[in-house]
């Protein structure tokens, strides 16, 4: 995920600061990880040095000195460029639950129990994730991002069924290498 | 050879895994074509007489030429109700069937060899029919006539090959529409199928020709020349296909009739059922109401007769005992082609409730209780058969009438009320057919069936 | 082994069910509760008992063995026609699909189960009218089953389970045969009218996300209860 990309998506609408980025940030994007101030910050000067984007100029309503900054023509091209380009499909595969699976083989623990316990957790956050995408005036953004989580955790529980129906394969497999 | 040997196989093969309703449908093919077989071997037996013999059974309705032809024509009457029970027989099992073909033409197998297969099928179940029943006559024949002509036996031999190849071939005709597609019928499709042109054509050319021998003037010639068997038969096969049409194309208007003011579940779902096919009734039924034609026409015309013949006995050489028998022979074969077409109504009904039996289970599981279930099936069957009847009755009364009119320039008349009892009868018996297929009922709803697509 | 908070006794309970077809055993000692109002998913693989449970929770089979008791009745003991009843009026029935009857209009099917407890025609209809549009389908209402698409026809079989207020709503695979748009409306449509009305849902899937509709799920092996859900 690149948050320049994301940053400069926001500016594409015109000169904005750091705070008001990171709201419209967190508003656009539910369920997305929030974005911390201090990553917003660097992250703008680092597409100031870069020349896509510039400072449009510093202000204070009342309240504390806030620099604004927008999008540079290069910035814009950088922008439809990145927009255009596919997602590189799941490039290495990074598979938290399955390195506990052979890490839980290769110690003696119970790798059964954990893939049980976490099937618990996954079925959990995705009733949360429904009931969120199922309250009364949930907008769109939300709904598509949650269907966007529960549809990778449904993927990781039916990766987690196949694997729990073939443990003792893959026990023997791991002991043996 | 050898390809149609495969096929052989493959159809041998599919028919022996199939299910219990396919088994079904062979055996009542066989039993059709059995009758088939029957009636087509005592044509062929008597047809090569000449002149008068004597022969001890038909209560010497057989030792004349002339009442000889008239026992071969009630005999190729016969051949309709057999037909239509056939027809019913094909039905058992039929989408299954259909299904089973599509997936052989799915799995890569030709419109021909699909055919083929299909035709053996039936082809095979007629022929084990045909052979049982010969088995059985040609011994009996034996008994009668000790020296049958050479006629008689390539006459035999007609009939029992005749009758597994035409079923093969018939069989082979209806299934063009499935071989044709590998989908098959996957989708429930059924434009309102009304009556097809042979149909219409038929029926306007007996019309054409009723109204021609009608409107002839016969005062010069006895009333029994005119009213050759021939007329008789042509008038109700008139009516018996304006009954047919009369049940279909009154079927939607009815059914939307009363589908509009039902109160009642039961109601309401027979009358919806018989709007979304309202040809289904008249396909169904098509023998029924000939039967009862002729069945009416008969009474009428038995009832005349016998007043005519009671009251100028001293004319006639045979005594009335003679035309009494015939009389009630054709009564007899009358009765026996009506246990035909019941069976087949009791056919039908029974696979119209196997083929839903999954819906039916899911009906059960709902909520909707056996009672309603079985009283829908059965309104099916009484609510287009109350004004078809009431036609065909009547028709056939008029028949009767006719010919007693006729008859009156001897005798005074009598009413038939005979006559307008078979269609009540009729129509009593149609109901306990159709609830034949109750039990089957019983059993489709049972929950397990849920479980089965 | 009922988890869920409050002490009133649960709404439908089955112990220890056992239940064979021929010689496979479908239901195995399976125990389940089902409180007012709950939302309850069964899950499991394919064969391990899932619509048999459902069968026997609904009153539809009888199970050979074990009790199930609704609301005080004990529904393994009471005969056909008070099961028949129950099943009209106090339960809502959806299954995958068979349930509409198709030569009936959409709007038909669902004022059946009100024609059955003895409502006029055009009461029915009015009612049934009223569901259908709540499911966004009153434009298909004059239209046969065979002329609805996938999840139109699911919406109205859910219209039809829930026309009489049912206090339960048994769902064997609602979604079954449809895409995820279409298996989302049906879901969002089941679950809103469920919490709305306080109907009890026991809901059949072999699908995580339809699963996850539901406040708890139990999951079923080899006929058995594998062990009790995660309270939400």
């Amino acid at each position: 995920m690149s948050t320049r990309h994301i940053l400069l998506g926001l500016l594409a609408q015109g000169p904005s600061h750091g705070y008001d980025l990171k709201r419209r940030h967190d508003e656009r994007f539910p369920q997305a990880r929030p974005l911390a101030y201090g990553q917003v910050y660097t992250t703008l000067q680092r597409l100031v040095r870069d020349g896509l984007a510039e400072v449009d100029g510093t202000g204070s309503d009342g309240g504390p000195e806030r620099t604004a900054y927008r999008s540079t023509a290069e910035g814009a091209r950088e922008l439809a460029h990145w927009a255009g380009e596919i997602a590189p499909p799941a490039p290495f595969v990074t598979n938290e639950i399955f390195a506990k699976v052979v890490v839980s083989i290769l110690s003696g623990g119970d790798p059964e129990a954990y893939l049980r316990a976490q099937r618990a957790a996954h079925m959990e956050r995705m009733r949360e994730l429904t009931a969120l995408k199922t309250a009364k005036g949930a907008d769109l953004a939300t709904v598509l991002s949650a269907d966007y989580a529960l549809n990778h955790l449904d993927a990781d529980l039916r990766w987690m069924a196949t694997t729990a129906a073939r443990l003792t394969t893959l026990t023997a497999e791991v002991d043996t290498a | 050879m050898k390809s149609l040997l495969a096929d052989l196989r493959l159809a041998w093969l599919l028919t022996r895994g199939s299910d219990r309703r396919e088994w079904w449908r062979v055996l009542l093919t066989a039993v059709g074509a059995a009758l088939a077989t029957g009636l087509g071997l005592v044509v062929a037996a008597l047809l090569p007489l000449k002149g008068h013999h004597t022969v001890s059974v038909g209560g010497g309705l057989l030792d004349r030429a002339d009442t000889r032809i008239g026992v071969v024509a009630a005999l190729l009457l016969l051949f309709v109700p057999v037909l239509g029970f056939l027809g019913q027989c094909a039905r058992v099992g039929a989408v299954h069937r259909d299904r089973r073909l599509a997936a052989l033409r799915l799995a890569g197998a030709t419109p021909g060899q699909t055919r083929r297969i299909a035709a053996l099928e039936s082809g095979l179940a007629c022929l084990a029919g045909s052979a049982v029943a010969t088995a059985f006559a040609v011994p009996a024949l034996l008994r009668l006539w000790h020296s049958p002509v050479p006629l008689a036996w390539a006459g035999i031999a007609a009939v029992a090959v005749g009758v597994p190849v035409l079923g093969a071939a018939v069989s082979a005709l209806v299934l063009r529409g499935v071989v044709a597609s590998p989908l098959g019928r996957i989708r429930r499709l059924r434009p309102a199928e009304g009556p097809g042109r042979l149909f219409r054509v038929a029926t306007a050319v007996l019309a054409l020709s009723v109204v021609y021998i009608v409107t002839t003037p016969f005062h010069d010639v006895p009333f029994e020349f005119a009213l050759t068997p021939l007329t008789v038969v042509g008038v109700c096969l008139l009516i018996g296909a304006v009954a047919v049409w009369l049940t279909g194309a009154s079927a939607r208007q009815l059914g939307e009739g009363v589908a509009a003011r039902a109160q009642r579940p039961a109601v309401l779902i027979a009358a919806e059922r018989l709007r979304d096919d309202p040809w289904a009734a008249a396909r169904t039924h098509a023998a029924v109401l000939l039967v009862t034609v002729v069945g009416s026409g008969f009474m009428g015309i038995r009832q005349v007769l016998l007043s005519v013949l009671r009251d100028e006995a001293d004319q006639y050489a045979e005594g009335i005992g003679f035309y009494e028998n015939g009389l009630n022979l054709v009564g007899l074969a009358l009765l026996f082609a009506l246990a035909l077409v019941l069976a087949a109504l009791a056919v039908g009904t029974a696979e119209s409730v196997a083929t839903r039996r999954r819906g039916l289970a899911a009906q059960v599981a709902a909520g909707v209780p056996y009672p309603v279930l079985a009283r829908a099936t059965l309104l099916e069957t009484a609510v287009p058969l109350a004004p078809a009847l009431t036609l065909a009755g009547l028709g056939g009364t008029t028949i009767g009438v006719w010919y007693g009119a006729a008859a009156s320039e001897h005798t005074a008349i009598p009413v038939p009320y005979d006559a307008l009892l078979v269609p009540v009868a009729v129509y009593a018996a149609c109901l306990l057919a159709a609830a034949t297929s109750l039990p089957l009922l019983r059993r489709s709803v049972r929950p397990g069936e849920l479980r089965y697509a | 082994m009922s988890d869920i908070g409050g002490t009133a006794a649960p709404l439908l309970a089955a112990r220890d069910l056992a239940k064979a077809h021929g010689r496979t055993r479908a239901l195995d000692g399976a125990s389940a509760d089902l409180a007012a109002g709950e939302i309850l998913a069964v899950t499991g693989t394919s064969g391990s008992g899932k619509s048999t449970l459902l069968h026997c929770l609904a009153g539809i089979v009888r199970p050979d063995e074990g009790t199930v008791t609704y609301a005080g009745e004990r529904l393994d003991e009471l005969p056909e026609k008070r099961l028949s009843e129950l099943r009209r009026t106090e339960f809502g029935v959806v299954f995958q699909f068979g349930q509409l009857i198709p030569e009936l209009t959409a709007v038909d099917n669902v004022g059946l189960p009100l024609l059955l407890a003895g409502a006029g025609r055009a009461e029915a209809r009015q009612r049934a009218g009223e569901w259908l549009e709540r499911f966004g389908v009153r434009g298909q209402a004059e239209l046969r089953p065979g002329a609805l698409s996938g999840g139109q026809a699911q919406r109205v079989a859910l219209a039809r389970a829930l026309v009489t207020g049912p206090r339960i709503v048994f769902a064997d695979e609602p979604t079954g045969a449809l895409d995820s748009l279409a298996s989302e409306q049906v879901m969002t449509a089941l679950v809103g009218t469920a919490r709305e009305s306080g109907a009890a849902v026991v809901l059949i899937t072999h699908d995580a996300q339809v699963a996850a509709y539901a406040d708890r799920e139990i999951r079923l092996t080899d006929g058995t209860v594998a062990r009790a859900g995660v309270t939400a």
